[in-house]
């Protein structure tokens, strides 16, 4: 590739137009759908008919005070759910992986193998009956419900890349800590925590997003549209504005922002979250 | 799924706390905290996960009467099951649906591929970032953003070949029978965010340049590397996403379910949203649970198989993604 012929060629290869072009093409088919969704956000309906493609003006920014009074509760009870999870989570799987890892007791391999299993089997396929059990305990209807899944997929996964991460810290580290005195406990806190913060972040978003994305659990637990998380929500939502297309596209853009920001501020943590979380568990 | 027992040795200091005293019979001493550490997972993975799927195989052998009194029915749920039209064709579609998604798998390996063909740096990293852009979006909002795009009236496809003169070609898109599951399928086109994406751009960069220049030296065009050289080194990795294309491809429900709930006339059912009906609509929450056990054992079959296929091919595959 980097052979020079004719100069004039060479200087079109150097260039590269060719795979640039391609890319930008497969680029911006994949964003349009994106791209449309914020013109149209800012059109009335007549907007929306007479110019169908372009931006048209007046740009009618009211029409996400229209969006955000119907999709702010979904907004915030998902950041709830995702708060509860998450603090469990991580609560759960950093005890769950600092023992599993640097301890060694009966029934360790029988205990980490029954995680390690359900990392295999999705979460939809207990959907009929983790729905009967929720409803006779009551809980359809509740914050609980909907944290409770997320907690169970969340602590497997977490569970077991926490172990694996902690397995990789040295054990002079241990040592060291042990010969100063410090017990389990205090080894947990004070070596082990601070050192897994980049592990924590990734399960967290990970969770944020299995929060944000999931849609049959938040259907079939849910019916008070005042619970609804996100995906659910949205789905009501356009049900109710389906004709009025520029407050309903600003809807899904508001839903989107959040997760968006995450991804463009944390993308190296979401990307190996995607990439580590990876056995569909959820 | 590679259980690293890595250091052996690492392990008998740690769990032996330094106390004095207890030095001769260390197995006996059973650390009871370390078992009330595990407890809330235990519990949660108990109680939430195994239970649940005990019971569901329990109670697919009843008519299943949450409310009332349940009556025994052995295989009958079973039975029923092998003779359900609208179950075994949400299989098939299942099937396009799988073969589509690893056909599709042909954008994000050709974009991975000219991504890393790009010398400048800069490039690189910006092209890379718009294109996993739509990972970003919440899955939701693409499948409605979609469907807005195929609406019959004023969706996005039909406006465009009005536009272009074409509106003989304007259809119901995901209101027909025979454009119903293409339409689905094409959600997200050209499929590149996502995760077969960043495996293959991340197994191509990390192919070391001195196998490149070696190739270069050889003479080795860039269709050749391709055949001779990307692929044979991506092997592992593709097998890992075959394994989670037919995991993701059992899961498939949300996209139908939003676009089309399965219809029209079941054309585009599948099993989650089959087994979802026949107890939230049908009522008959037995049948839906020998439904539910199938999915599972399927799920469960096809873990197992890949699992072990994984342990007895080349111990080399690092176990990285799993």
């Amino acid at each position: 590739m980097t052979t020079g012929t004719a100069t004039p060629r060479r200087s079109r290869l150097e260039r590269q137009i060719g795979l640039k072009t391609v890319l930008i093409a497969f680029a911006a088919v994949a964003l349009a759908p994106y791209l449309f969704m914020v013109v149209t956000s800012l059109k009335t309906n007549q907007q929306f008919a007479d110019s169908f493609w372009q931006v048209s003006f007046p740009l009618h920014f009211e029409n996400y005070a229209v969006a955000w009074e119907q999709i702010q509760p979904y907004l915030f009870n998902t950041a709830i759910v995702a708060a509860i999870s998450i603090a469990l989570i991580l609560l759960i799987a950093s005890i769950s992986g600092f023992v599993l890892a640097r301890y060694r007791f009966a029934g360790r391999g029988f205990i980490y193998g029954a995680v390690l299993v359900l990392m295999m089997v999705p979460g939809l396929a207990n959907l009929i009956p983790l729905f009967i059990i929720m409803k006779d305990l009551g809980l359809l209807n509740t914050y609980i419900v909907l944290v409770i899944p997320y907690t169970v997929g969340g602590s497997v996964l977490g569970t077991i890349l926490i172990r694996n991460f902690v397995e990789g810290i040295p054990q002079t580290l241990f040592d060291a800590a042990r010969l100063d005195g410090a017990s389990g406990v205090r080894m947990y806190r004070s070596v082990m925590l601070p050192l897994s913060l980049p592990v924590l972040g990734t399960i967290s978003l990970i969770t944020v997003s299995e929060v944000w994305n999931d849609f049959f659990w938040p259907l079939l637990v849910i019916s008070d549209n005042s619970l609804r998380t996100v995906s659910v929500g949205l789905q009501f939502f356009q049900g109710q504005n389906a004709t009025d297309y520029g407050p309903l596209m600003a809807g899904y853009l508001i839903a989107s922002l959040p997760l968006v920001l995450l991804f463009t501020f944390l993308s190296k943590y979401f990307l190996a979250g995607v990439q580590g979380g990876v056995p569909g568990a959820h | 799924m590679v259980v690293t027992l890595d250091a052996p040795s690492l392990m008998p200091p740690s769990t032996e706390p330094r106390t004095t005293g207890s030095r001769p019979r260390k197995r006996v001493v059973i650390r009871w905290w370390i078992y009330l550490a595990l407890l809330p997972l235990a519990v949660f993975i108990g109680y939430f996960a195994y239970y649940p799927a005990v019971s569901a195989i329990f109670w697919s052998f009843f008519h299943w009467q949450p409310a009332a009194e349940s009556t025994f029915l052995g295989f009958g749920n079973y039975i029923t099951m092998f003779s359900d039209q609208i179950w075994w064709s949400s299989f098939r579609n299942l099937g396009l649906i799988f073969l589509f998604a690893v056909v599709s798998w042909v954008f994000p390996l050709l974009a991975a591929e000219l991504l890393i063909s790009l010398r400048s740096a800069r490039w690189q990293f910006t092209m890379r970032t718009l294109l996993i852009v739509p990972m970003a979006f919440p899955g939701v909002v693409t499948a409605l953003v979609w469907g807005f795009f195929y609406s019959p009236n004023d969706g996005v496809i039909n406006q465009t070949l009005k536009a272009l003169g074409l509106e003989a070609l304007a259809q119901n898109w995901t209101g027909q029978e025979s454009t119903a599951l293409l339409s689905l399928l094409f959600v997200g086109f050209p499929f590149i965010a996502g995760l077969p994406f960043l495996i293959f751009y991340s197994s191509l960069q990390n192919i070391p340049t001195e196998v490149l220049e070696a190739a270069q030296l050889d003479g080795v065009g860039r269709f050749a590397r391709f055949w001779q050289i990307d692929l044979p080194l991506m092997a592992s990795q593709v097998r890992i996403l075959l394994f989670l294309a037919v995991v993701g491809t059992l899961q498939y429900g949300f996209v139908a379910y939003i676009l089309t709930a399965g219809g029209p006339d079941n054309a585009t059912m599948v099993p989650i949203l089959r087994m979802i009906n026949v107890a939230f609509q049908g009522g008959d929450w037995g049948y839906s649970a020998a439904l539910s056990t199938t999915l599972f054992l399927i799920t469960i079959i096809i873990s197992a198989v890949v699992v072990l296929a994984r342990k007895r091919g080349s111990s080399t595959a690092d176990g990285g993604a799993m």
